[in-house]
């Protein structure tokens, strides 16, 4: 993937890109808004790792722009502010996706590589499937090795998101954001007991595990 | 001292004093001076009438008898030696009848009155060695057909004298009432500069950074120990926030220390040569937790801040808690039975409140949490919504933990407060602050109070925390 990071603080951005690098995308830095807007205008990004706060051209204006040109590449939002009005703020900008600072490199990376599967062209999929686990979107309705799963709506909700970013890294925040739409991380560990819950549903009856653990980072499902 | 005296002279209420005994000195002397003037024009009209009376008589004489008649009358009216009349006929030769010798050269009045010093010969008649005296006369000229001029008129001295030694009196209590003013507005102002100057005391030592003093009060209620009275409170609040603030400082390096330490230790021990691969792995991840653990500190000292100041326009919508409610339970359901704890909701349908969603959900999760950590296996937790009897929603979680104790449980909400069985677990210490917080951004009361735990069953009495909020107003339309 080639992704673009615009942000001025240049040791966070050397962070990001090495990081970035290592798991085997490729990546640009510009420093300002201004300098992004005619980075993202020459060349085709992936992905737009854009800070809020810069000096020249701040994050939200530039998304704008570059909005307003057609331009739809996912953009995900770095930010030191955090609260509920500055989220809808820069998601109302034209950014699909909003990180708090400060985040865990994993996180970044998980997010990047989510908003990158989301450029795909937007067909209506009514089904998804991993290896043998089968869901029906229309029929609600789940099935592994010919086998019908009874799920919870929100297990349901769960299994989805997972399935939809199958291969992928999903982190405990992003759970809790795109499938309980909670913007607070919880003290217990309420989402690895979900997803432990999951798991003995879509896993332990049937010889091999679709559903890993990934330390440090949080959950990836893959065939 | 002289400059404390200066000081002292340009204070207001040494000023206020003095206007005041001016003003006081001024409109005495006004109200004197009307008297002096009413009673000095008395006494001039009463000698004018008494001299026109006898000018009538006189001339009554003189139409009568002539002018023999008039020096008949004369020395009939002198002759007797001490009168208050003075009269003076005056010949067109110059010779005189009367016991005045001579008419000095004056000019009458408008009325057509004169008044003159005459020289009066000492009572005991004119051969004693007794002093002249000199007295004032009033009187009116008359002139004769014939060129006969007369001069009648009355002796105001002792009258005079009076009103002028009325108007020395006038004078002098119009300085004395000044004076006693000047002194008054000494003495007050003296007072009052002493005890502002107490207030003013205790404010430089607080500047100075002593938050010890305060100002003194007297109690009766007047505005200096109003003043006094805000003055203190303002300094109680003042150091209670100090004394949060430092609390608050020293909690935070006290709460990071011992996280920030653990890392170091793990990265030192990562560093050392002899660890193999594996133990190094581990001491990283353990590493980054603990780093976790320190930016969620940080998120919510933040989180905690943005809404303790008013910053965060929690976007507020009218909602059904239900829907809040139902999620969290959700939520939380698998964790307890994991836990080993029964867990318990009971949520009634159909209620409207204005709130914020992800802060009402933070809030009740921040007290499950707490539900869950500390409940022992065992145990139970449930979660309730429902309609109090006083028309407010309220929600409530009740545990059968260890509880807090009666004179904690106002302790707990306050930033870092941790109570000491719990300092083994993990948590900042401001979980239920930031409670208080968000019920405080919806104008609702968190409290907390026994629960529903059986001491004697060895749990303890448990915890009832209560989130109330206002309901919200009808839907119009």
């Amino acid at each position: 993937m080639r992704i673009l990071i615009v942000e001025d603080d240049r040791e966070a951005a050397s962070y990001i890109r090495k990081g970035l690098r290592e798991s085997g995308h490729v990546a640009d830095h510009a420093s300002d808004g201004e300098e992004g807007l005619e980075m993202a205008r020459a060349a085709d990004y992936d992905v737009l790792v854009v800070d809020r706060m810069m000096p020249r051209m701040d994050g939200l204006a530039m998304v704008e722009t570059l909005r307003g040109e057609e331009d739809r590449t996912p953009v995900l939002i770095l930010s030191a502010l955090g609260e509920v009005d500055d989220r809808v703020e820069g998601l109302k900008a034209g950014g699909d996706d909003y990180l708090v600072k400060p985040y865990a490199f994993a996180e970044l990376l998980a997010r990047v590589e989510a908003l990158a599967r989301r450029r795909d062209p937007e067909t209506v999929r009514t089904k998804l499937v991993v290896g043998d686990l089968e869901m029906d979107l229309l029929a609600r309705k789940v099935v592994r090795d010919g086998e019908e799963i009874l799920l919870q709506p929100r297990e349901f909700r769960l299994l989805e998101f997972l399935m939809k970013h199958s291969g992928q890294v999903v982190t405990r925040t992003m759970l809790l954001e795109k499938v309980w739409d909670y913007h607070f991380d919880p003290q217990t560990n309420v989402i690895d007991v979900h997803i432990s819950r999951l798991r003995s549903k879509i896993d332990k009856p049937f010889p091999r595990a679709l559903l890993h653990t990934v330390r440090g980072a949080g959950y990836r499902l893959q065939a | 001292m002289a400059q404390r005296r200066a000081a002292f002279l340009r204070t207001t209420a040494f000023r206020q004093t003095l206007l005041s005994a001016a003003l006081f000195a001024l409109s005495s002397f006004v109200i004197l001076g009307f008297v002096y003037a009413a009673s000095a024009g008395m006494v001039l009209r009463r000698a004018d009438a008494v001299v026109g009376d006898e000018v009538e008589a006189l001339d009554d004489r003189f139409q009568a008898g002539g002018i023999d008649a008039v020096r008949l009358y004369i020395l009939q009216r002198t002759v007797g030696g001490s009168t208050d009349y003075l009269y003076l006929l005056i010949h067109p030769s110059g010779r005189t009848l009367g016991n005045l010798t001579f008419l000095p050269t004056v000019q009458p009045d408008e009325d057509g009155r004169v008044q003159f010093t005459y020289r009066r010969p000492p009572a005991g008649g004119p051969d004693e060695d007794s002093e002249k005296e000199d007295r004032i006369v009033r009187g009116q000229i008359v002139e004769l057909p014939s060129g006969y001029r007369l001069f009648i008129g009355l002796d105001v001295d002792d009258e005079t004298r009076l009103i002028s030694r009325m108007l020395n009196t006038i004078l002098a209590a119009s300085a004395l009432a000044l004076a006693l003013g000047v002194a008054a507005g000494i003495f007050v102002s003296r007072r009052f500069v002493r005890r502002l100057d107490k207030i003013n005391n205790v404010a430089r030592r607080v500047r100075a950074g002593d938050l010890q003093p305060r100002a003194p009060r007297n109690y009766t209620g007047d505005e200096l120990d109003e003043l006094s009275e805000n003055f203190n409170n303002m300094l109680d609040r003042v150091e209670a926030l100090m004394h949060r603030m430092r609390h608050t400082g020293d909690s935070i390096a006290h709460d990071l220390r011992t996280p920030l330490t653990r890392m170091r230790n793990r990265l030192d021990e990562a560093l050392r040569e002899d660890g193999d691969l594996d133990t190094r792995e581990q001491a990283l991840e353990r590493a980054i937790a603990d780093t976790d653990e320190l930016l969620g500190i940080f998120n919510a000292i933040l989180s905690l801040s943005r809404l303790e100041a008013g910053e965060s326009r929690a976007s507020i919508v009218r909602l059904d808690p239900a829907d809040i409610a139902a999620d969290l339970a959700e939520l939380y359901e698998p964790v307890c039975e994991d836990d080993g704890l029964f867990f318990n909701s009971e949520i009634q349908p159909g209620l409207a409140m204005l709130g914020d969603r992800g802060l009402l959900s933070q809030a009740l999760a921040n007290i499950l949490d707490n539900a869950v950590k500390y409940t022992p296996e065992g145990g139970a937790v449930t979660l309730r919504l429902r309609e109090t009897g006083e028309g407010m929603i309220e929600f409530s979680v009740t545990d059968t933990g260890p509880g807090i104790p009666d004179v904690d449980r106002d302790r707990v909400v306050q930033r870092f407060v941790r109570l000491d069985n719990s300092r083994s677990q993990p948590g900042s210490g401001l979980g239920l602050s930031l409670v208080q917080a968000i019920a405080d951004v919806h104008n609702g009361k968190f409290e907390l109070s026994e629960g529903p735990g059986v001491v004697d069953g060895g749990h303890g009495p448990g915890l009832r925390a209560s989130l109330c909020f206002p309901k919200a107003p009808p839907e119009k339309g």
